[in-house]
């Protein structure tokens, strides 16, 4: 008997290790194509380290991670969100629009902020109690979002006047931009909810097995509220900050960031399987993303060719994670 | 193996006159089933006899359209699992209910995990320390043996998995713990490992309700078997007097219905 109980894990032994080999690679796989880009831009692209362009970067950044992080939570529990740029470009309106009709900031940013987290919480009851499946309910919400932040906008630009709103965005804190702290303060939060809480135990379990997770007693329910409601909440973030960052409310803003973001936490080593995934992941992602699109633009490519890029990266990894699953299926 | 006393002692969980109907199928009629201290009751029928319906019923996932549960000799009623769960009734179901992406800690604290004492606890801070290292000892008194226990669930083999399950159950079933055909599709020596441990919760003191269609396991390890026939229970059979002919022509109907431990005489041969 001992005999069989011993024998039985080492013949299963390797494709535990190629797991975790799996996890380790994909992350150091990741952070030196960061660095390699990163020289090979410092060399070839003119004033890709200039202090101007890495601020830039900082500020751009800071709005795909802050979305991006709000789609790994989704996409860990086997879900997806391809709201999130809709919901950007929304918020960001709402809150130009209630700053430019007098509103007090933080009362302008709470009210916007609240707006979209109770969007975000109706996602989750359509995709939990409805039962509709997450890609329907959010390509619904982005088309129903980018409609209403066009009509809001009447198609243009809005502007606020200039106040500390604007400042925020524009002002360094330690020689870095205070957004991209936002963008550190955030992440680190949700680093912490996501791999140190029993909540964050809980978008893992139900990415791993939803039926499971229930009969375990987890509130599937109650989850699946949070996961949606804390990405549009992020949205919503990023939708103020990006307003804040141009001055103005821009109806356009935010079109395609879904890709972006999604790509971002794929390339972080999420699984649109579910169960994987990690904060620390989709910000080298966001990283990789942001360092592609601008040393091409330094480049002077078509700023296309950047899209094109991401979006064929993104399909060839989640080919690699198929293939990966596969493997250890057949394992 | 050997246990007696059973007669004497109260049920700790206990199913009386119990009816369950779906649409205009009869699943269970007039049931009456017993667990007594630590003993193993197998519940064996044919396809369709209505096992599951009975123990969805025992776990808090279905209710009863009529009768009662008593446990410890007192009525109880379950509107959830969570219900029987916090009684100290555990089922593994038989689908597997574990976290294949999470690791063997992880699983046996699933939907229960430890806080951090403290502040951090009231942060939600998981206490991974104290998990990795109960569920190391609880093994370890099961006897339950894997490599490393930081795998992840999808990387032990049927027989590892199944015994993750079950030493789950026995790790939060208080009372009792129900399986529903633990060793479907394992291999005869991983099935031989499963029932090895499902005596070891017994010799623990944990009373155990199996259900298999695996006829010699059930000879092997039960103290006593019911057996259910189209929502019927047809009779009761002690594995150390009884044959496996027996069993099967009770499940079957060939044979009349017999009790014979003179309980509750069946009334075979209604059919829904
Ligand atoms: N949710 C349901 N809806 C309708 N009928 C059901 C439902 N669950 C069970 N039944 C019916 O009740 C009867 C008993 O089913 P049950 O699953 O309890 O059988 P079982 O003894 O567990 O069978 P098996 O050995 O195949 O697992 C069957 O006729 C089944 O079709
Ligand atoms: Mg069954």
């Amino acid at each position: 008997m001992s005999q069989l109980v011993t024998g039985a894990p080492a013949e299963r032994r390797a494709p535990g290790r190629f797991q975790l080999g799996w996890d380790v690679a994909l992350r150091l796989g990741l952070l030196s194509i960061v660095i390699i880009l990163a020289i090979v831009f410092t060399l070839t692209a003119p004033g890709f380290l200039s202090a101007q362009n890495l601020e830039n970067n900082e500020r751009q950044m800071a709005v795909i991670g802050i979305l991006a992080i709000g789609e790994t939570f989704v996409i860990i529990t086997a879900g997806i969100d391809l709201s999130v740029g809709s919901m950007l470009g929304f918020s960001g309106i709402l809150a130009a629009l209630a700053l430019g009709h007098g509103m007090p900031i933080p009362l302008a940013i709470v009210g916007v902020l609240v707006i979209a987290t109770l969007l975000g919480l109706f996602s989750g009851v359509l995709i939990d109690t409805a039962s509709l499946p997450p890609f329907i309910v959010t390509l619904g919400m982005l088309g129903i979002l980018r409609g209403f932040t066009q009509i809001f906008g009447n198609g243009q630009q809005i502007a606020f006047g200039n106040s500390p709103f604007t400042d925020f965005a524009a002002n360094n804190f330690l020689g870095i931009p205070q957004l991209f702290w936002v963008l550190v303060v955030i992440a680190l939060v949700a680093a912490y909810l996501l791999h140190c809480t029993r909540r964050g135990r809980h978008v893992f379990a139900i990415g791993s097995n939803l039926e499971g997770a229930r009969r375990a007693g987890i509130n599937v329910r109650a989850m699946t509220f949070l996961v949606y409601g804390v990405s549009a909440l992020l949205a919503g973030i990023a939708g103020v900050l990006l307003t804040a960052r141009q001055a103005q409310g821009d109806p356009n803003a935010g079109t395609g960031y879904e890709l972006d973001a999604i790509a971002a936490a794929v390339l972080g080593g999420a699984s649109l399987f579910g169960a994987r995934g990690s904060i620390l992941g989709t910000f080298l992602g966001v990283l990789l993303v942001q360092i592609l699109t601008n040393g091409l633009n330094l480049l002077n490519f078509d700023p296309q060719v950047a899209r094109i890029a991401e979006g064929a990266l993104l399909i060839l990894f989640v080919y690699i994670d198929h293939w990966r699953k596969r493997r250890l299926a057949t394992a | 193996m050997t246990q007696e006393a059973q007669t004497s002692a109260v049920p700790v969980l206990a199913a009386s006159d119990v009816s369950k109907r779906f649409g205009s199928v009869v699943a269970l009629q007039h049931i009456d089933f017993e667990v007594y201290p630590g003993e193993i009751v197998a519940l064996i029928g044919d396809n369709g006899a209505g096992k599951s319906t009975l123990i969805k019923i025992l776990s808090g996932t279905l209710a009863p359209d009529s009768g009662t549960l008593l446990m410890n000799g007192k009525p109880v009623k379950f509107a959830s699992p969570r219900d029987a769960r916090e009684a100290g009734i555990e089922t593994v179901y038989q689908d597997l209910a574990l976290a294949p992406d999470l690791d063997v800690p992880a699983n046996l604290f699933l939907g229960r995990e430890l806080r951090r004492a403290g502040i951090l606890g009231m942060f939600d801070m998981l206490d991974v320390r104290a998990m990795r290292t109960r569920a190391q000892s609880h093994l370890d008194t099961l006897g339950v043996k894997i490599k490393s226990i930081d795998q992840r669930v999808d990387t032990l083999s049927g027989g590892q998995r199944q015994s993750v399950a079950v030493s789950r159950s026995v790790f939060w079933g208080r009372d009792v713990v129900i399986m529903d055909e633990p060793t479907a599709a394992l291999s005869v020596a991983q099935s031989a490992l499963v029932i090895e441990l499902i005596k070891r919760v017994r010799a623990g003191g944990t009373p155990v309700v199996l259900i298999s269609h695996n006829l010699p396991h059930v000879f092997e390890a039960a103290d006593r078997m019911i057996v259910l026939r189209h929502g019927s229970r047809v009779g009761s059979l002690d594995p150390k007097t009884a044959t496996m002919e027996q069993a099967v022509s009770l499940m079957t109907g060939a044979l009349a219905a017999t009790d014979l431990r003179a309980a509750a005489a069946g009334e075979a041969d209604d059919r829904g």
